[in-house]
């Protein structure tokens, strides 16, 4: 069998060189993205929640956590009627305050908004929770 | 600028999103399997109607391709047209509108849904070879609406872990393109090793046959 194959090898012409190069090359690539999917995989079992990222909003944020908004708004200095839609690095920057800062802030209202804390009050009428 | 267009979508709602892909469908550079999960969030969440979202997503998707079909065939055509006058290979475009007009359609199809990076190279490459608009606009709308179908609704299923998803998603689509090109090329060697094993067994044969020739002589 090895002596075949070395045979075949012997006969290969830049045509099959190239194939199998490019084998290879496709091996290793899926391999990668085989490793990265289970390892999202394994991520998504093990974590409910997902990291905060630039692009949320604050209601997205409220809805991934499972958590009511308004303690977010409130968190964050804001009316939660209307919501503010814009993503929270706009809502950093319109508040003077880094990406990690605000993270943090949202980080530890979703901490204090869940077990074993108590639940929060609901929010007033005006919107100004 | 990432950001900034997916933070227009719950503002601007499905305006934003027509606008968002017909840009990213031409050709721009957005992550807009990330934004249909968003979308898919944002119609779980109530702030958007799930038949508005599908009509209004295939719609621009499919207008971004046209764009596209349509520069490859009046510029791109005029550009190949120049170059092959002045440094040849005539022939090798014959052949390659010939392969696109065998194999486009599933060029076209799978582009749009599974392997959506390569959507805008194929749209500009079908204008290019003049692959037949009927067609195209066939496989096109199929393959962006079961597209825009299939992530928003899993976006919907899944609306509280979207980038998790999309990360996840993005991953599993090239494990799945990388798994039917490897099957493809490994078939393609391993006949290239049965061959040259044959090769070897006939050179045998014909060896053990001269061999008994010469002995009865």
């Amino acid at each position: 069998m090895r002596q075949r194959i070395l045979h075949a090898l012997k006969t290969f012409h830049w045509q099959q060189w190239l194939v199998a190069t490019m084998f290879l090359f496709v091996v290793g690539f899926t391999g990668l993205h085989a490793f990265r999917t289970i390892r999202d995989a394994i991520y998504w079992h093990y974590h409910q929640d997902e990291p905060i990222y630039g692009w949320m909003t604050v209601g997205y944020v409220a809805h991934s956590y499972h958590v009511p908004p308004h303690i977010l708004y409130q968190a964050l200095g804001l009316p939660h009627k209307p919501p503010d839609k814009r993503p929270s690095r706009e809502i950093a920057k319109s508040q003077h305050r880094s990406m990690d800062e605000t993270r943090a802030i949202l980080q530890e209202a979703i901490t204090h908004a869940r077990p074993p804390y108590p639940p929060p009050p609901p929010p007033n009428e005006k919107g100004t929770s | 600028m990432i950001e900034q267009l997916l933070a227009s979508l719950p503002l601007y709602g499905v305006p934003a999103l027509f606008g968002i892909l017909v840009y990213s469908s031409a050709g721009g550079p957005f992550p807009d399997t990330l934004m249909l999960l968003v979308i898919g969030s944002l119609v779980a969440q109530g702030e958007m109607k799930l038949w508005q979202v599908l009509v209004v997503g295939s719609a621009g998707a499919i207008v971004g391709d046209q764009i596209g079909y349509c520069l490859g065939l009046w510029g791109g055509r005029r550009l190949v047209r120049r170059i092959t006058t002045k440094v040849g290979g005539a022939d090798t475009v014959k052949r390659a509108e010939a392969f696109s007009k065998r194999w486009g359609g599933a060029a076209v199809f799978f582009s749009r849904w599974l392997v959506g990076t390569l959507g805008p190279w194929i749209n500009l490459s079908s204008g290019i070879t003049a692959y037949p608009w009927p067609r195209f606009i066939v496989w096109d709308v199929l393959g962006e609406v079961l597209w825009v179908v299939l992530y928003v609704m899993l976006g919907n299923i899944f609306s509280d872990r979207v980038q998790t998803l999309a990360a996840l998603l993005g991953n599993l689509i090239w494990v799945i393109v990388g798994g039917i090109a490897a099957t493809f090329l490994g078939w393609k060697l391993f006949q290239y090793f049965r061959n040259a094993g044959v090769t070897q067994v006939e050179k045998a044969d014909i060896a053990t046959e001269s061999g008994m020739g010469a002995s009865i002589s």
